[in-house]
């Protein structure tokens, strides 16, 4: 086993992502090879994870400012290292999928390995402060992304998705500070150690309730602003449009989790300890988001804006099964985060695809592609099929663990959703699909052609996962099951874990 | 032996699958071949499981293994498992045959004999599923097939959008259905049931073992929810409007998914979970008044319908009917009526797959789905005529052909329903059964007899398509009066198996009480209350003899009696149609639209009202939700801009400006103080 290896798993894209920027003409191989390392390592530790702990794995612990209680800690559990998998298997596959950019390429491949260095610092850190620089890392290659490759608006969408997302992590910092300035260590000291600060929320003298409740909603609203979840979702739609294919799918697929990792992680194990009346709201905003999200994607003239809005609908699910706080659901909803990265790589590189070979995304201007983008056509399908729940992918098995889960305690809710989300999923995706791909091909489209093999090979590698884990996703939830069972159980902290 | 690769019964066709989209575009007609030899080898393993079963534990054939989380995977062989899975790789096995011949030639043949593949793997998946959430996954993989293949050819809009509402419609169905598995499992969780290792919540006959436990309404609505499936899966009033429509797909498609297999696989579900119907109040009624209603409501749209596929379409949607109704009279009669309805089920695939690759050969020749261009085929394709002939026979219940047995079988068992609960059910059924007699024959005689109506191609269909059709009409022919007695209690025990104990899920159904009051359905309970082993098929045989003759002999008279009439009609050209109607008649108006389904179902219930819906949450999100953001940074610039008035360069005004800060700050942090926030 290699030792150091998140540390490791970071550096190696960091150190690349420097090398791209001087490399000039090769930038896309050293992109390669700097995303195929941190995949292998990430590969190493899911063997070598304990299925059975529920303790923190491939711990590292370093001072780094003493005097303020900052330290360098990183380790996963069993919250992290699914997402640490997904972001190093999307890293590698969004270099393939963009191997044919040629404007600016050295700065292009070294914002995608800066975006891989700042998500897996998110699912891996276990100190807040480290935490929330990666956090705000995360939002600087998106920026430049959005604002140098993006569409036609794509300053107003970068500035939008930057201050949205930014000022929502002001309060999240707030938040965070507010559980520092209260908790003191044993020794008097204070710690940014997340799980030492989420389990002491749980001192009723230390935290009334008045005080946890507002850090709880700092924490809430930071982490919902990423997901994004109803009403704060506006920034999604527009941030998606304007970006560049590989921004969106990495926006999609790594960005939105780290809200979802938030809930897990800093969310639920403090849910227990806070007013009772957030489970109704962030139930109510679950459904909300996955209802109205469902049917603002059914009303979208734009193939892209449809597949951004089918985001927020199925990130809901996320927060309805952790909201939710059963077993099941509570996995069916870690499951979600994961197969949801998979499977909306494949839409937006669908939509990518058809812009930059068709030259629109508008879906009442196109028809008929698979007569000439036959290969194409089927993985989109498959996409699609996914992203409407077909049993057989990873998608369905996630849905139905967080309905089956959920209805134990939320069974309005869960009715809600099922009443009015899976036959209108299946509406947008099937609609859309008509439209663009079937009938008879437009006299415009007659020399259009297929997809290119690197776009193509991308997308096939993320299909056969998504079957993979809708097959077999014991290989994920294994792993997820006593995850469940940690957040909700009290936090066990490192040191009582003897790391540190 | 056998029974140690049931896997291979999904495995080959799921390789064939994979070698036919891979390969099969370099290979002779598609790789058609790997197609039907997976499924062959499918119908030799399931004849070998069949005949080892009765000395397997319980007589049934049961494996499983840990999935994910709380559930598993597993195959379940029982009775009426293996009669499907005999059926479907049978019948599959002659209409791959054929369609190595009818797509021979079409550019996508490869992709067809794929897509059949997977089709056929769900399909036996589907069938042998040990338990319900896999039962749901082959499912929708098997729904997943028919949106493919209804829009093969997906360059013609009509497919395309067939292929959409066929998806759609069955999906709203779907909800109930999830729906209804979730709330079985959070029932069976709530038991608190201390499971033997390799016993997880959903497997049948765990479901079948702690039923009982559950509180009736519960049953009741999970019962409702899973026919809720059903009725999308097999087109049932009021979602069977997809299935017309989804004629567009190739003949050969018609016959294996939406005739056959798939279309039955509703059926096939209420029989699985007949139990929890039987043990669900009401839940039965309800099953009988749906499928006795679509078995007369299709009927009436299949006479006036002249595309020689949608007519029997419309057939199939009313058969479809009479089996749900044969399982809905099962609150009467107890499980007999799991072998009756899936006796109906058997025969009606022979018959309908015979009567569908008939068309499909015609259609081959004539090059029209139309019955008013065609006219005489029968001079010209003798075969096809003859071996349709008895296909249509079969299915209007000609005396001693396999549908007189299994669909009389259905509507006398109705009869005995009747004199216990309501007659509703009887009176629809014999009146579908005389239009079935009608239409099919007015097919039969305006397609096959008379003179050619127009220009078309007159030569026989290649062998390769007539010896299926003559293997399907010896069946359609002779397996009712073969197969029948034994049939019924081979099928009707099945759940005798499992120990399912119908006495006492009868008093949880509120059966028991009824038969206090009826009076036919007394004899049988008493049987079946003993628990003896066959005692509901015996029960049934007791309540047959006590029919009168009348009863008895209608079916034949209805047979005859809609044969006559479509004679007279259209052979002997005796009657006119239009001596009865006229264009302007509001009936037929109402039955050529269609009982106008597209204006309710497409026009206002999808574009505009979830459509919408749609629109509005689009309005929504744009004026109030980002709205709202906007107009906050608005405000925010907009201060910004009076702000930047009161950097006047004056030193002064910055230091009043400064000592009002403070001043704010010590407030506000004495407050807080207070309050107690730090």
């Amino acid at each position: 086993m290699i030792s150091n290896a998140i540390t490791l798993m970071i550096a190696v894209p960091l150190i690349g992502a420097v090398l791209c920027f001087a490399a000039k003409s090769q930038a896309r191989i050293v992109a390669l090879i700097a995303s195929l390392v941190p995949l292998f390592i990430s590969l190493q530790m899911y063997t070598g994870f304990d299925k059975t702990s529920k303790l923190m794995q491939f711990v590292e612990s370093y001072n780094w400012v003493p005097s303020l209680g900052v330290k360098y800690t990183v380790g996963v559990d069993g919250i992290g290292m699914p997402l640490v998998l997904l972001s190093t298997i999307v890293s590698v596959l969004v270099v393939i999928y963009s191997w044919g950019e040629h404007d600016r390429a050295n700065q292009f491949f070294a914002l995608l390995l800066l975006n891989e260095v700042g998500v897996l610092g998110v699912f891996t850190s276990l100190d807040f402060f480290l935490f929330y620089i990666f956090w705000e890392i995360v939002l600087i290659p998106m920026f430049f992304l959005i604002g140098n490759w993006g569409g036609p608006r794509k300053s107003y969408a970068a500035i939008k998705f930057f201050i949205y997302t930014h000022i929502a992590s002001l309060i999240m910092l707030l938040a965070i500070f507010g559980l520092y300035f209260t908790y003191r260590m044993p020794d008097g000291s204070r710690t940014f150690d997340m799980l030492t600060l989420i389990q002491a929320t749980s001192d009723k003298v230390l935290f009334p309730p008045a005080l946890i409740n507002l850090i709880f909603a700092g924490l809430l609203f930071g982490f919902l602003v990423k997901m994004p979840a109803f009403p704060f979702h506006t920034w999604l739609p527009d941030a998606h449009v304007e970006a560049p294919t590989a921004g969106s799918v990495l926006l999609a697929a790594l960005l939105l989790k780290m809200g979802g990792y938030g809930i897990f992680r800093v969310i639920l194990p403090m849910l227990p300890n806070v007013d009772k009346m957030f489970v109704t709201v962030i139930a109510i905003i679950a459904v909300l988001s996955i209802v109205y999200g469902a049917f603002l994607a059914l009303a979208q003239k734009d193939l892209k804006k449809m597949v951004a809005y089918s985001s927020v609908s199925h990130m809901g699910f996320v927060t309805l099964g952790a909201v939710a706080f059963t077993w099941l659901s509570i996995q069916g909803a870690m499951f979600q985060q994961f197969s949801h990265g998979l499977i909306t790589c494949v839409l937006f590189m669908s939509a990518g695809t058809i812009q930059h070979t068709v030259g629109t995304r508008i879906i009442a201007d196109l028809g008929g592609l698979a007569d000439r983008m036959p290969k194409f056509a089927v993985l989109m399908l498959a996409g699609f099929m996914a992203s409407l729940g077909l049993p057989g992918m990873s998608g369905f098995v996630a849905e139905f663990t967080v309905l089956a889960g959920s209805y134990a305690t939320l069974p309005f809710y869960t009715l809600i959703v099922i009443f009015f989300s899976v036959a209108i999923t299946a509406a947008y995706h099937l609609w859309s699909m008509q439209k663009v791909m079937f009938g008879p091909i437009l006299p415009k489209f007659l020399d259009v052609h297929d997809a290119h093999t690197y776009e193509i090979a991308s997308m096939t590698a993320f299909i056969l996962l998504i079957i993979l884990f809708g097959v077999q996703p014991a290989l994920i939830t294994d792993i997820m099951g006593t995850a469940a069972y940690q957040v909700m159980e009290p936090v066990k902290t490192l040191a009582q874990m003897g790391v540190i | 032996m056998f029974s140690d690769f049931a896997y291979l019964i999904v495995g080959l066709p799921v390789l064939a699958f994979v070698l036919c989209l891979f390969f099969g575009w370099h290979l002779p007609r598609g790789g058609g071949f790997m197609t039907v030899l997976a499924t062959f080898v499918g119908l030799i393993i399931s004849w070998g499981i069949y005949k080892e079963m009765p000395a397997l534990p319980n007589g049934i054939l049961h494996q499983s293994m840990p999935w994910f989380a709380n559930f598993n995977v597993g195959i379940l062989v029982d009775p009426l498992a293996i009669a499907m899975l005999l059926m479907i790789t049978f019948v599959v096995t002659l209409i791959h045959t054929y369609a190595n011949a009818y797509m021979d030639g079409d550019p996508g043949a490869a992709r067809y004999f794929a897509e059949a593949a997977l089709f056929t793997a769900s399909m036996l998946g589907l069938v042998y599923s040990d338990n319900l959430l896999q039962l749901f996954i082959f499912w929708e993989l098997v729904g997943l097939c028919s949106y493919l293949l209804i829009g093969f050819w997906y360059r013609k809009p009509s497919a395309a959008a067939a292929a959409k509402k066929a998806f759609l419609t069955t999906r709203v169905g779907d909800v109930l259905f999830l729906l209804g598995i979730v709330l079985l499992y959070n029932n069976m969780v709530s038991l608190n049931l201390h499971l033997a290792p390799g016993e997880y919540l959903l497997q049948f006959p765990v479901i079948y073992k702690y039923l009982a436990l559950i509180p009736p309404t519960q049953l009741t609505f999970v019962a409702l929810c899973l026919l809720g499936g059903a009725v999308g899966k097999s087109g049932q009033f009021p979602l069977h409007v997809w299935l017309p429509d989804a004629m567009e797909g190739p003949t050969t498609v018609s016959a294996m998914i939406h005739a056959a297999t798939m279309v039955t696989a509703g059926v096939y579900l209420v029989a699985r979970m007949f139990p929890l119907f039987y043990a669900a109040p009401n839940a039965l009624t309800v099953v009988a008044l749906v499928g006795a209603f679509t078995a007369l409501f299709a009927a009436t749209m299949g006479l006036t319908t002249f595309d020689i596929k949608r007519v029997l379409a419309f057939s199939t949607v009313s058969q479809l009917g009479f089996m749900m109704a044969g399982l809905g009279v099962g609150s009467v009669v107890g499980a007999a009526s799991v072998g009756i309805s899936i006796f109906h089920l058997i025969g009606h695939s022979f018959f309908k797959a015979l009567l569908f690759l008939c068309a499909g050969s015609v259609i081959h020749a004539v090059g029209t789905n139309d019955m008013r261009e065609m006219g005489g085929v029968g001079k010209y394709m003798k075969w096809t005529a003859y071996t349709m002939l008895i296909g249509g026979a079969s299915l209007a219940g000609f005396p001693l052909t396999t549908g007189f047995f299994s669909k009389d079988e259905i509507i006398v068992t109705a009869y005995e329903y009747g004199l216990a609960q309501s007659f509703i059910p009887y009176l629809f059924l014999v009146l579908a059964a005389i239009l079935t007699a009608i239409y099919t024959f007015r097919l039969w005689f305006v397609a096959f007899t008379g003179e050619p109506r127009s220009d078309y191609h007159k030569h026989e269909s290649p062998w390769l398509m007539l010896g299926p059709l003559c293997i399907l009409a010896v069946f359609a022919l002779g397996f009712g009066i073969v197969a029948q007695g034994g049939f019924y209690d081979y099928v009707g025990t099945n759940f005798d198996h499992y120990g399912v104990n119908f006495a006492e899920l009868g008093v949880i159904g509120g059966h028991a009480i009824e038969d206090a009051e009826g009076v036919a359905a007394e004899g049988e309970h008493a049987v079946a209350a003993e628990g003896e082993h066959g005692a509901a098929a015996e029960g049934k045989e007791g309540g047959d003899a006590g029919e009168p003759w009348y009863i008895q002999i209608l079916p034949i008279i209805i047979a005859l009696g809609g044969i006559l009439v479509a004679a007279l009609f259209y052979y002997l050209h005796k009657f006119d149609p239009s001596m009865i109607t006229s264009e302007r008649d509001p009936i037929r108006k109402l039955l050529l639209k269609g009982y106008y389904q597209h204006e309710i179902y497409t026009q206002w219930f999808a574009e505009k009202v979830i459509y919408g819906t749609a629109i509005v949450c689009n309005m929504i999100d744009i004026k109030i939700v980002d709205g709202a953001l906007n107009w906050i940074s608005e405000v925010i610039v907009a201060f910004g801009g009076g702000v930047r008035r009161v950097q006047t360069g004056v030193v002064q005004n910055y230091i009043t400006a400064v000592m009002l800060g403070v001043v704010v700050l010590v407030v506000v942090i004495e407050i807080a103080l207070q309050v107690g926030f730090v």
